[in-house]
């Protein structure tokens, strides 16, 4: 999948603060990829969407938060994986909740990943490079 | 605490620590501000499950009265109307009740739109059971939310848009809940929104103000 041109990275978070901390981990980070940002569930689906009718290269990553105002990343989650077109994207979801039912339901509706977010800084800034190096490099994924 | 240390770090060295740190800073001080109004929910929300039951004869009308005078600040500031019917008197925990009308009538003057906020509160009498409203006409709420409103956490907007925990109609619910009663939303994108909650009536023979 790395095919030297940069990535998008699309995060699904709602918090300000958050959005922040994940911008601070990839701009230090040696993956120079974009980070789009939608604050909500409907402006996340609105783009995927609005790409997809122009036939616009997706993201390569979707880090999706599950407490958000209006649908939750649940559902966000659950759209995504019940379309043809969009099922490939890998979504991991990326929450402060380690409750176990949201582990479980996010699997159940075919999250790639589940990560809860470390509240130590360095953790939380080595997790999320991690997950860009892992989803962005690693992997093979098929060619879209 | 947070925010007094962080607000001590702004003012005293604000000016050297460069663009960067202050808004690093605002973000501890937002941050630190919400979870501070998040405790505090939570801790309205778990004392109504765990206070002993105090049960009294309570009007209605009284409380919500009361917590009109109490929201006084925010109805002059938006310049919102509250017109209230007659309310019954029922058998209820009263400071759960002014719980319970604070919630409702402070969500019906937050969510207002473009006008400001007008608010009317009533009852109709049902078969065993008060049924009392509490009807805004603000942004409303779409059918598909009708529900999920009253799950805790819930919230349908940004915090930018209206700031808040999504502990509110949660705390509603289980107050009405231990009353014995049912809590629901009639509701239309745009239309307002008619909050209704029902109660016991156990005084047959009357029990208006």
């Amino acid at each position: 999948m790395s095919s030297g041109d940069s990535v998008q990275i699309l995060l699904v978070e709602d918090n300000p603060g958050d959005v922040r901390l994940t911008q601070e981990a990839f701009r230090h980070g040696r993956l120079a990829n974009d980070l789009v940002v939608c604050g909500d569930g409907d402006a996340a689906m609105k783009l995927l969407r609005a790409r997809q009718a122009k036939n616009e290269r997706q993201p390569g990553l979707v880090l999706l938060d599950l407490n958000l105002p209006g649908r939750g990343g649940l559902d966000v989650l659950a759209e995504i994986k019940a379309d043809a077109a969009l099922r490939l994207i890998p979504v991991v979801i990326l929450t402060s909740s380690d409750a176990e039912r949201d582990v479980l339901q996010s699997y159940e509706r075919n999250a790639n990943a589940y990560v809860t977010k470390p509240i130590d800084i360095d953790e939380f800034l080595a997790a999320i490079r991690s997950l860009g190096d892992f989803w962005l490099d690693v992997v093979q994924l098929p060619r879209s | 605490m947070v925010t007094g240390f962080m607000g001590l770090l702004q003012k005293k060295y604000g000016n050297t620590l460069g663009d960067e740190a202050d808004e690093y800073i605002g973000f501890a001080v937002d941050g630190a501000r919400r979870m501070q109004g998040l405790i505090d929910d939570l801790l309205t929300y778990s004392r109504v499950g765990s206070r002993d039951r105090n049960l009294e004869t309570v009007n209605l009308g009284d409380v919500a009265r009361s917590v009109g005078q109490n929201l006084h600040l925010l109805t002059e500031e938006t310049g919102a109307t509250i017109e209230q019917a007659d309310l019954p008197t029922v058998t209820a925990d009263r400071l759960q009740m002014g719980q319970l009308y604070q919630n409702l009538i402070g969500n019906a003057m937050k969510f207002h739109g473009e006008k400001p906020p007008r608010v009317e509160l009533g009852a109709e009498r049902g078969n065993g059971e008060w049924r009392l409203f509490v009807r805004d006409y603000g942004i409303g709420i779409a059918p598909e939310h009708r529900e999920n409103v009253f799950v805790i956490f819930r919230r349908l907007h940004s915090r930018e848009e209206y700031p808040g925990s999504g502990i509110g109609l949660a705390v509603c619910k289980r107050i009405v809940e231990r009353h014995q009663g049912r809590i629901w939303v009639d509701s239309t994108v745009g239309g307002g929104c008619t909050f209704w909650f029902t109660l016991p009536d156990r005084t047959r023979s009357g029990g208006d103000e």
